[in-house]
């Protein structure tokens, strides 16, 4: 047997392990499994609605899922996505709200900038803190989390307030001004498009350029760099810069896309969920655009199974950590399987 | 001049209950630290002690119950994180990371599973407050630590007890040497994994007992996500405090203070955003990073697995 089929077995046995314990879950509740199954994925492929329901949900965890993947490749662990991508769409009610009357490509091409730039110094703090002091960027990322998550609050009782509301919600994008429907009747807008172009552009960025080897080889063995002449420190800065730049771009696109104003809550987690996309896709974009996808998917689904079978969504979160601490124990978990035949 | 002191106690009394929890999780995260694991799960950990502990209590009525069982809780989710850590090598972080949701899921799972969907929350008696007899007589000080539920005394005893183990005992010495250098201390003689394992499950003990003060002090039910980032806020603690027990619950005091002043100033009508206040202390705890440059160093292996057959 070649070694990557016996990864593969080990991968297909870690899905049906999944399976079985979802199967598990539906059977505590008392619910018929075929039933809940058929609600799962009625629920995603039922209409055209519920497959442009994922591709919503997909598109921030494509984004900030890259922007972790880029960060991972470096040896730069971003556990700060989320309070990037609200950065991101801070960044951008900012800008549409400060430069009213902007046509609507000048105002995109700007949110999308100040997005970029917003998150990317968000995740270039930690980033600069690492490079150049050695602080370890995993409890800062944390803390520019819940920071971010307070900057929001604060700001949309204050500067970005709209003045005819009681909540605290911003002024709301004029029609017309924010990314387009592809869809009619459905809540899919361009922002996946805007993905895709990222997942091919940090494709390039990473395998096919010269900063993208050297940010590379930073991740690998940063003590070989020094010996090679190459900066690890602008590696970790670089990295950040993009990593929190592209879930700022995530950001821009939830206020852009989808809701059309800043409110407390537009990310589920999609921060956290992304360090699971960039994980479960090897940290390639190819990866992480099939990941982000497989996990909007199951969060959908996991919906419309609570609708239609009465399991509680909460099934998809226990789910999705399993498959994690799986993967992380696959090693040990098939060890005799793997060994090498030597 | 009364009302004034009366307000300060009242203030003080209430800094100090918040920052139970935070101390008891935080001194847990640190004993594990000190051994090289750092277990970003600590919301994991305090979620499902909250949720066990409140389960045990609801069924039996005894809140001491409920409490082992919370402790019993956490030390399941910290031992998980434990195996994968040290026997798996996992990456540690992202180990915590999944448990977090792992734990969110499940015990959300489990209560609606428990109780269905109803309007009506089940709900607990809460632990009482117990006063010590001569010293709550004290003046200010006396109501403020004196006069106080089982949590506020737990956090006392530990703080002391857990500072006389780091500093006095040879366990503690072993586990500074296991978390700074884990291929010397093998070598000395320490089995590095049991010596990680105790201090990971010492930290699920702790943590989950922190999370039942959330159901059984606070709030006597519990509901999705009921801790809502204070584990996050007891690896704070472990930060401002630098790993070492009484500076963690002096931490945890000032982070329990900026809520009571929090909680204060919305009463009195007072138009500051609260968000103004909880910031303060995940900006603190980024400065303190940034100050600590050279002063205190983490445990050289921490966060890094240990292999015996490699060189």
């Amino acid at each position: 047997m070649s070694k990557q089929f016996r990864a593969a077995i080990s991968y297909a046995a870690i899905a049906v392990c999944s399976l079985l314990l979802a199967i598990l879950l539906i059977l505590l509740v008392g619910c018929d499994v075929g039933k809940a199954f058929y609600g799962f994925f009625n629920g995603i492929l039922g209409s055209s609605y519920s497959v442009a329901e994922v591709f919503v949900k997909a598109a921030p965890l494509i984004l900030a899922g890259l922007g972790v993947a880029v960060a991972f490749k470096s040896g730069f662990t971003n556990i700060g996505a989320e309070g990037q991508l609200y950065m991101g769409a801070v960044a951008f009610t900012a800008t549409y709200v400060l430069c009213p009357g902007l046509p609507k490509a000048a105002l995109l091409a700007l949110g999308i900038l100040a997005g970029f730039l917003a998150g990317g110094v968000w995740a270039l703090i930690p980033g600069a803190l690492k490079a150049r002091f050695g602080i370890s960027e995993v409890i800062n990322t944390i803390m520019l989390n819940y920071i971010a998550l307070g900057i929001v609050g604060i700001l949309l009782q204050t500067a970005l307030k709209d003045r005819a509301q009681y909540f605290p919600v911003s002024p709301t994008l004029d029609d017309g001004l924010g990314f387009s429907r592809l869809l009619k009747g459905t809540r899919l807008h361009s922002g996946i498009l805007i993905a895709l172009v990222c997942a091919v552009i940090v494709y390039f960025f990473i395998f096919k350029t010269s900063m993208g080897f050297r940010l590379r080889a930073v991740g690998m063995n940063p003590r070989a760099c020094k010996c090679m002449g190459i900066s690890v420190s602008a590696g970790l800065i670089v990295s950040s810069l993009l990593s929190g730049g592209l879930a700022g771009i995530a950001g821009v696109g939830e206020i852009a896309g989808l809701h059309h104003r800043l409110i407390g809550g537009i990310s589920p987690s999609y921060g956290y969920l992304a360090i699971i996309v960039a994980l479960l896709g090897g940290n390639h974009p190819l990866g992480v655009v099939i990941a982000a996808t497989g996990i909007a998917a199951l969060q959908v689904g996991a919906l419309a199974m609570q609708r239609a079978a009465n399991v509680p969504s909460a099934i998809a979160s226990i789910i999705m950590g399993a498959v994690v601490l799986l993967i992380l124990a696959r090693k040990t978990l098939f060890k005799r399987l793997l060994r090498e035949e030597d | 001049m009364e009302t004034a002191i009366a307000t300060i106690t009242t203030f003080l009394a209430a800094s100090v209950r918040m920052a139970a929890p935070l101390t008891i999780a935080g001194i847990g995260e640190a004993c594990s630290e000190r051994t090289g694991v750092i277990n970003i799960g600590l919301e994991a950990i305090m979620l499902l002690g909250a949720f066990c502990g409140f389960m045990v209590t609801f069924w039996t009525a005894s809140s001491g119950l409920g409490m082992l069982a919370g402790a019993g809780g956490g030390m399941l989710v910290a031992l998980l994180h434990g195996v994968l850590s040290v026997k798996c090598r996992a990456n540690q972080n992202i180990v915590g990371l999944a448990l977090n949701f792992l734990v969110l899921g499940l015990t959300s799972f489990l209560f609606l599973k428990a109780f269905g969907q109803s309007t009506v929350l089940p709900t607990c008696a809460t632990v009482p407050t117990r006063a010590i007899p001569l010293l709550s007589r004290l003046p200010i000080l006396g109501k403020a630590i004196f006069n106080q539920n089982i949590f506020v005394y737990i956090m006392l005893i530990l703080v002391v007890g857990v500072s006389a183990l780091f500093y006095k005992t040879e366990w503690g010495v072993n586990m500074t040497a296991v978390g700074e250098h884990p291929r010397a201390a093998d070598t000395a003689g320490l089995n590095v994994f049991r010596v990680r394992y105790m201090a990971c499950a010492l930290n699920g003990l702790l943590g989950g007992l922190a999370g039942t003060y959330v159901t059984l002090a606070q709030l006597g039910f519990f509901m999705e996500d009921v801790t809502a980032g204070k584990g996050y806020m007891a690896l704070v603690a472990v930060i401002l405090g630098r790993r070492d027990p009484l500076r963690i619950m002096l931490a945890s005091l000032l982070i329990g203070f900026a809520e009571a002043m929090q909680f204060q100033l919305q009463t009195m009508g007072i138009p500051v955003p609260s968000q103004v206040f909880s910031t303060i202390p995940y900006v603190a705890a980024v400065f303190a990073l940034l100050f600590s440059i050279g002063k205190s160093r983490d445990p050289a292996a921490l966060g890094v697995p240990y292999e015996r057959a490699r060189r």
